[in-house]
């Protein structure tokens, strides 16, 4: 009895059911408005590299990123050393990063003095290690971030949920 | 048979009479792509550190009162400091338990002796980055805010000054 005339005003009026899609879309949306964070400067990890975990909450900053991928070594996204090399190394001084730490060293004081700002700011590198990497991998790079007047590192992390 | 027409039509009025939802869905297809596009799915912070033991500027030791360590060895994390009687010895499946259980011996040695905020990890040379860095999420849980790297082997350190 009510079935034919339903199926004659849905003939009639011709819309579309929308509140199912509408629903996914208010939910969709208030999710993505709550994810969305207001930070212009992040870091994105570099590709092939894996993070720890960790629960620490302090945001990263702007900096030199040094990623150390499964295979490769990567200064602000190119290539600089193969993990065999680094392994391969004698002592903790990784002298091609070394040489590369010091270009950048000069690019940038050419930039701040081009800008005609004062003296470059805290040289900050950020180390983006694979989980699997070797504890001697980061010592290397540390001492030759260290040599090459990085007194600040950081580590990038996961921030745990 | 015309009160039926009559009832059909007021059928179909309540339903043209429909909330106009078009310019809500532009909205929609627009707000959610841009907002999927910034959204940000794995949040990267990161760890400030100090530089590896020996390589950076002399720290000072002596004036630590506790001079605490925390040894990374193949199954078991070592606790040492100048007043603790016996290094803490804790068994170790690579899981987050024990973690969570050098996070609390941890914890008790710096509330006996508050102010203490430094501590040294040394790891082997091979000790995995994922599981130096639970290992120091453990210490600043503990209250152990400045955490040092250093190298169990002798491998690498007589390049240190």
């Amino acid at each position: 009895m009510t079935r034919p005339r339903n199926k004659r005003t849905r003939k009639g009026t011709d819309t579309i059911r929308m509140t199912s899609l509408m629903d996914i879309l208010v939910v969709l949306l208030l999710f993505l408005l709550k994810s969305f964070v207001v930070e212009g400067d992040l870091m994105t990890p570099a590709q092939g590299v894996e993070l720890p975990e960790s629960s620490t909450e302090d945001p990263p900053r702007e900096s030199l990123v040094l990623a150390v991928t499964k295979d490769a070594l990567l200064l602000a996204g190119e290539p600089v050393m193969g993990m065999r090399e680094i392994a391969a190394a004698e002592g903790l001084l990784l002298p091609a990063l070394s040489r590369r730490l010091e270009e950048a060293a000069a690019r940038r004081g050419e930039l701040a003095r081009l800008r005609g700002s004062a003296a470059e700011t805290q040289a900050l590198a950020t180390i983006q290690g694979d989980r699997a990497m070797p504890f001697l991998v980061l010592q290397k790079l540390m001492y030759t971030l260290g040599q090459a007047g990085y007194d600040n590192v950081s580590l990038a992390v996961v921030r745990e949920s | 048979m015309h009160a039926t027409r009559r009832r059909n039509e007021s059928a179909r009025r309540i339903v043209e009479g429909d909330v106009e939802i078009l310019p809500l869905m532009n909205l929609f297809v627009v707000l959610i792509p841009m907002l999927l596009l910034s959204a940000v799915f794995l949040r990267i912070a990161v760890i400030d550190m100090s530089l590896p033991a020996g390589a950076g500027e002399s720290a000072a030791p002596e004036e630590d009162p506790l001079s605490l360590t925390v040894r990374i060895e193949e199954d078991r994390y070592v606790v040492e400091g100048r007043g603790i009687p016996d290094g803490v010895v804790l068994r170790d499946g690579g899981g987050e338990e024990n973690a969570a259980e050098l996070s609390e011996r941890l914890a008790g040695l710096v509330a006996a002796r508050p102010g203490t905020e430094d501590v040294v990890i040394l790891s082997r040379t091979d000790t995995r980055y994922e599981e130096i860095v639970r290992v120091m999420d453990a210490a600043r849980e503990a209250g152990l805010s400045r955490a040092s790297l250093g190298s169990t082997d002798g491998a690498g350190r007589e390049d240190a000054p």
